[in-house]
């Protein structure tokens, strides 16, 4: 599977693409602290709002903080988020759409609350979400958006799980007296794997840029924590002098979301060759 | 026909309903006493105990939910903490931007998706298609505030054609003219829903064309210009249809971010000035208006995608 899989994905570009960018951003995200010229947090009035030189590489912001350093860490910030908010809504989503599919009579009850959740628009749930718990820390980003992204995944956990019920396989199963529970989570739910995968690859760059609105609107992470939405949004009064601090963190949440589709993109086609005669 | 519109709005029922209880739960969730919470660290218990009383917070939850339902039916979603006004007089006060956007957006979307992805289908696998679904890709990766600031910064800054902030409503103002603060605004909400539109055009299109009657079609020689618009469009248009829903929604969504990039004073900006200020029943209200809308546009669409395709009706 892994090798045929590899091949394929040799054999598409766009997904090397990702794959390649993805590795690099994750990298740099790591060796943050070896690559980084400077602390991402160091005050240097003296150097407000210079441009891009060869000892600024992205220039400084207005408290003459460099850039290139804030952004490499906040790569870590980014994929940290998008990473646990991906996570979190495919255990929620797995849970409750496997076993709405495997218990109908709860289910259909189930899946009616998913689909009225789904009628809220996401970013308003998050901001709803965030003023419920409070808002201002990482947690409560990963619990609002991880909260929003989930009725999205029950429902494609839920379509799964209904044709995989039918299968004989879970009827024989049944058949020599295997509980429900066993059923659900060894015969059912890694079933569900590979395409709940492709699914949370985009929910995290979903979930990337959700974040990074909600930082962009002052309700996400705490102002100390450098992070890509936070700095366009403290950088949009300078974008007539200073463009380039607004510039680079954009660039960095495109490359990352970028990746992170191309990726989404050819996993599926890997894995669902109807699909690939279309594209 | 009738039939099935009258089953498709009973099903809207339950959905209604649990949207309700979910708002309605929205203040209850909040940890500690809501009224404290909303007043802040130096509310006195005086101040605290007349808000709970003014909010029905004081009564069973039961009470609560039938008096909160019954109000809703009045058009009256109580009083707002950091305006000092109804909510009712606040919405509206404020939809019109919101709605303008949306629609302005709306037309983006339709206008740049529908045509690029017909496009894309037709020349598939060259470097016409090539080039669209990299645009369409990076639409789906571009931040909307990020490119928001980046249009700010090319056509108002630079170039100094159009207006980079604010929108004196027309109703008011009776100006046709203020429409162009909204230009910039509905692009970049419109540019990302348009990516999606375009990618979904151009596979349900790639599904159609390889059908036996677009063949047959073309086999009794009908031009392909027809093919393409008579024959496949309107049998590629049903999934097509679905999603439009469901980019309204995202057009919503996107509301909040994009009007506060270009300081529009419509719903969206509101929601972030309420959740900056603990305004609670100005969330509520929002959450609540705004799911309404999605609903009825879904069973919009729902009534559409039925007279596309007459075989739903049956299902």
């Amino acid at each position: 599977m892994s090798n045929t899989l590899y091949m394929y994905m040799r054999k598409r570009k766009a997904g090397m693409v990702g794959v390649s960018l993805l590795c690099l951003i994750l990298l740099l995200a790591i060796l943050a602290p070896f690559v980084a010229p400077y602390d991402p947090g160091r005050i240097d009035p003296s150097d407000r709002l210079q441009a891009p030189t060869s000892k600024y590489f992205f220039g400084t912001d207005r408290f003459g903080r460099d850039i290139f350093s804030r952004v490499l860490y906040g790569a870590r910030l980014s994929l940290l988020t998008g990473a646990c908010i991906a996570f979190l809504s495919a255990t929620l989503g797995v849970f409750i759409g496997s076993a709405s599919a495997y218990f109908p009579a709860v289910g259909s009850f189930l899946m009616r609350g998913t689909d009225a959740l789904m009628a809220f628009p996401e970013i308003i749930m998050a901001l709803a979400l965030m003023a419920i718990t409070g808002g201002g820390s990482l947690s409560n980003v990963i619990i609002a958006l991880g909260v929003v992204y989930a009725p999205r995944m029950a429902r494609t956990a839920y379509g799964l799980s209904l044709s995989i019920r039918e299968f004989t396989y879970i009827e024989a199963t049944r058949a020599i007296g295997s509980g429900h529970f066993r059923i659900l989570l060894r015969h059912l739910i890694p079933n569900l794997v590979s395409p709940i995968i492709v699914q949370s690859t985009f929910t995290c760059a979903l979930a990337i840029l959700g974040a990074a609105a909600l930082d962009f609107l002052g309700v996400g992470v705490p102002p100390d924590i450098p992070s890509w939405g936070a700095m366009v949004s403290e950088g949009r009064i300078y974008i007539t002098i200073a463009p380039w601090v607004i510039v680079f963190p954009g660039i960095a949440v495109i490359l990352l979301v970028l990746a992170l589709n191309l990726v989404g993109d050819t996993l599926r086609d890997a894995l669902d060759p109807r699909l690939r005669k279309l594209t | 026909m009738v039939t099935y519109l009258v089953r498709r709005v009973l099903a809207m029922l339950p959905t209604l309903l649990i949207v309700m209880i979910v708002s309605f739960f929205l203040i209850h969730f909040i940890p500690g006493d809501p009224a404290s919470v909303m007043l802040g660290p130096h509310a006195t218990a005086d101040q605290i105990e007349k808000l709970q009383h003014a909010m029905g917070l004081d009564q069973s939850i039961g009470m609560q939910f039938v008096k909160y339902v019954s109000q809703i039916f009045q058009g009256d979603f109580g009083q707002s903490l950091l305006f000092h006004k109804p909510v009712t007089e606040l919405l509206l006060e404020r939809a019109e931007t919101s709605v303008m956007l949306a629609l302005l957006s709306m037309i983006v979307v339709f206008c740049v998706g529908i045509p690029s992805g017909i496009v894309a289908a037709i020349k598939r696998n060259t470097w016409i298609d090539q080039v669209l679904l990299t645009i369409a890709l990076l639409g789906a990766s571009i931040p909307s505030f990020w490119l928001g600031l980046v249009l700010i910064l090319a056509f108002a800054v630079r170039l100094h054609w159009l207006p980079s902030s604010g929108y004196p409503p027309i109703f008011a103002t009776g100006d046709l003219a203020n429409l162009r603060y909204l230009i910039l605004p509905a692009i970049t909400l419109g540019f990302s829903n348009s990516a999606l539109l375009a990618r979904l055009t151009r596979s349900s299109m790639l599904d159609v064309l390889q059908e036996d009657y677009v063949n047959t079609a073309r086999a009794k020689g009908v031009t392909n210009y027809r093919v393409i618009l008579q024959h496949a469009l309107r049998n590629a248009s049903i999934p097509i249809v679905t999603v439009l829903s469901f980019t309204f929604a995202g057009l919503l969504s996107g509301t909040v971010v994009t009007e506060s990039v270009f300081a529009l004073a419509g719903i969206g900006r509101l929601v972030v000035e309420s959740v900056l200020g603990r305004d609670y029943p100005t969330i509520q209200a929002i959450m609540l208006v705004v799911a309404f809308i999605y609903l009825f546009v879904n069973f919009v669409t729902d009534v559409i995608y039925a007279f596309l395709d007459p075989r739903i009706q049956y299902h």
